[in-house]
């Protein structure tokens, strides 16, 4: 009976316990999303804010001086849109000849038995433990005249190890059955390519494209370090050239009045900058709440086995 | 790659084709596997090939192989340089930060989300975490600079507001370079790097949940005792693969990061590789450099490998 009791009151104690440990969990979860929050709004509203009152100081999370002004400098600005265009079609052309180079290996390779395949995807996943270094890739990519081309964006990532693994994986899960009833009915190995394997698996091919994708549109390496031409430069290039600068730019302020007066001045350019990076960020703000399910389950699909 | 070693049960194989019959058969797989086979040969293995710079006084004119040999020139100066105990130290230092100190962060966020029982609630949160992950160094440093920026940004107003003084030069201060980057890499991969987790947690039996509970288990208990073993396979594979970039701390942020104020601290190998290689046209020098990192790389992550498989019989291989 007393043993009873006692268990009791152990039970009531951790239960107190745990609804305080419940709430402490919600509060840091919430905490954590408010600062990754709270920094995006600040640079949201400081580029809604006019740029010469935002150098005053003071701007939390809404706008003071409301303008649309640093937006329309940005879209008259035509590097920028130049930029834009150069980004656009370097994420339309990549990710349409990822998906089909992956898509096409990845289906051979779902072929156990296709001799050399363990061959194949063992010297395949080796160049995710080691690669050649950044001076031979590049001298690889002088002599393949990519340098200062616009295959410089596409070509040296056109395959991932990752998306192949995780492509292989998905074909791997479509019954051999649909396979062998397609090759009865005469198709080829293209035909089964095109006609069973590509339409059943959209999943993977959405999450695989959307990655690809967002790789493509956030690359700024290519363009610094492979591009001279500067109005061959994607956006994120663009907007590295200016960041670069502004962070050397800060050499020369050693003391606050300095700092301040170097704000002063470059004010504009400033709330140009926080325009400017609205407009890179919202295309990936506008999918991203769509297919965020997605980007997850891909992630799982990656873990699952290699 | 995840691949979870088991002891494979001996299953029975149907005979073979012949495999002279099987080329036959498969042809058109290669002729669908030929893109990807350049791709990685032309991209990945002639560069690898490549290394071979390290030991050649490389000139434009005669290419790669035509390069007359040095030895191991390159290695001996990198090592006797003034140079080298620095840069090996920063590396090593952000190597650290970004693999080990980070490393538990994101368990802890999987534990926490995990015991959201909410589910709106839960998949906002998840959506916000991971949204980050999704941004460009550029614009999270290019954010970051406005931020920390002294007397106007939000960082500064609110030590300000608090009766300290707001005009701290963050990112001139070589004091914070280390805690700055290391909070936003950690901003901007602990959602991420928690979905991994989250899956592992969601595999393991609610059974002994359940019974831990009988036992008078708390939360704290239960995280303690059953969801953490429950996926230490999971931690162990993800160690084993950060460990391997330990020395490859990324050009992307740190070249972003640099101002002439924490120039000293953000000095790593690949950002010098960068400096003396592709700015400063000394190639065989920083094939050198780089080639020492990209062996170190692989060498740690096959010991870690090996510990990890003896320890907790779970591989990459």
């Amino acid at each position: 009976m007393s043993q009873n009791q006692t268990s009791r009151g152990n039970k009531i104690k951790v239960n107190k316990v745990d609804t305080f440990i419940q709430i402490l969990i919600y509060l840091i979860v919430i905490l954590f999303c408010l600062a990754i929050l709270l920094p995006c709004l600040n640079v949201l509203v400081l580029s809604f804010n006019d740029g010469k009152d935002a150098a005053r100081g003071g701007i939390w999370f809404w706008p003071r001086v409301f303008t649309l002004d640093n937006f329309k400098e940005v879209f008259k600005d035509g590097s920028i849109m130049t930029a834009y265009g150069i980004s656009i079609a370097r994420t339309v052309i990549g990710t349409f000849l990822s998906l089909m180079v992956t898509t096409l290996a990845g289906f051979a390779l779902k072929q156990k038995d296709l001799p050399g395949n363990k061959l194949i995807t063992v010297l395949i996943t080796f160049t995710m433990l080691f690669s050649g270094g950044m001076i031979p890739t590049y001298i690889q990519y002088r002599n393949l005249h990519l340098l200062n081309s616009f295959w410089v964006y596409v070509v040296p990532s056109l395959v991932s190890v990752t998306y192949l693994l995780m492509v292989r994986t998905f074909f791997e899960g479509i019954p051999d059955s649909l396979e062998e009833s397609a090759k009865l009915d005469g198709c080829g190995y293209f035909q089964t390519y095109l006609r069973i394997m590509l339409p059943l698996s959209k999943p993977v091919i959405a999450v695989v494209g959307l990655y690809t994708a967002v790789n493509h549109w956030n690359d700024w390496f290519a363009g610094a370090f492979y591009m001279n031409n500067s109005d061959m430069w994607p956006v994120q290039t663009v907007l590295q050239n200016m960041l670069t600068k502004s962070m050397s730019q800060q050499q020369q302020i050693t003391s606050v009045a300095q700092a301040l007066a170097h704000n002063a001045v470059s004010t504009t350019t400033d709330s140009l900058k926080m325009a400017a990076v609205v407009v890179t960020t919202v295309p990936i703000l506008c999918v991203y709440p769509f297919v965020q399910k997605y980007f997850a389950q891909g992630a799982m699909i990656g873990a699952v086995k290699g | 790659m995840l691949a979870v070693s088991t002891a494979k049960k001996k299953k029975y194989k149907p005979p073979k084709t012949p495999l002279k019959k099987r080329l036959i058969k498969y042809w058109p797989l290669y002729v669908m596997l030929i893109p990807c086979i350049v791709y990685y040969v032309l991209v990945c293995y002639v560069p690898m090939a490549g290394s071979v710079l390290a030991f050649k006084d490389y000139s434009f004119k005669k290419g790669i192989w035509g390069s007359p040999w040095v030895g191991f020139q390159y290695f001996q100066t990198f090592f006797q340089s003034y140079d080298a105990p620095r840069l090996i130290r920063n590396t090593l230092t952000i190597g650290v930060i970004k693999c080990i100190l980070e490393f538990p962060f994101a368990i802890i966020l999987a534990l926490l989300l995990n015991e959201l029982r909410n589910m709106k609630f839960k998949k906002v949160s998840q959506t916000i975490t991971y949204l980050p992950h999704f941004l460009s160094s550029v614009i999270i440093v290019t954010m970051l600079q406005k931020i920390l920026a002294p007397n106007t940004g939000i960082l500064n107003q609110f030590i300000d507001l608090l009766g300290g003084d707001g005009s701290t030069f963050f990112l001139m201060e070589p004091d914070y370079f280390y805690q700055i980057l290391f909070s936003m890499d950690l901003w901007r991969n602990i959602g991420w790097d928690s979905i991994m987790y989250l899956a592992a947690i969601s595999s393991v039996d609610v059974a002994l949940y359940e019974a831990a509970e009988m036992d008078g288990c708390g939360k704290l208990k239960k995280m303690w005792h059953i969801t953490l073993p429950g996926i230490r396979g999971t931690i162990g594979i993800l160690f084993i693969m950060g460990v391997g970039g330990i020395l490859s701390s990324g050009v992307d942020q740190i070249y972003l990061l640099r101002t002439p104020g924490n120039m000293t601290l953000a000095d790593t190998l690949d950002i010098y590789v960068l400096r003396v290689g592709l700015q400063g046209g000394q190639f065989g020098y920083a094939t050198a450099i780089g080639l020492i990192q990209g062996l170190v790389g692989l060498v740690l992550v096959v010991v870690c490998n090996r510990i990890c498989r003896k320890m907790t019989e779970v591989s990459l291989w």
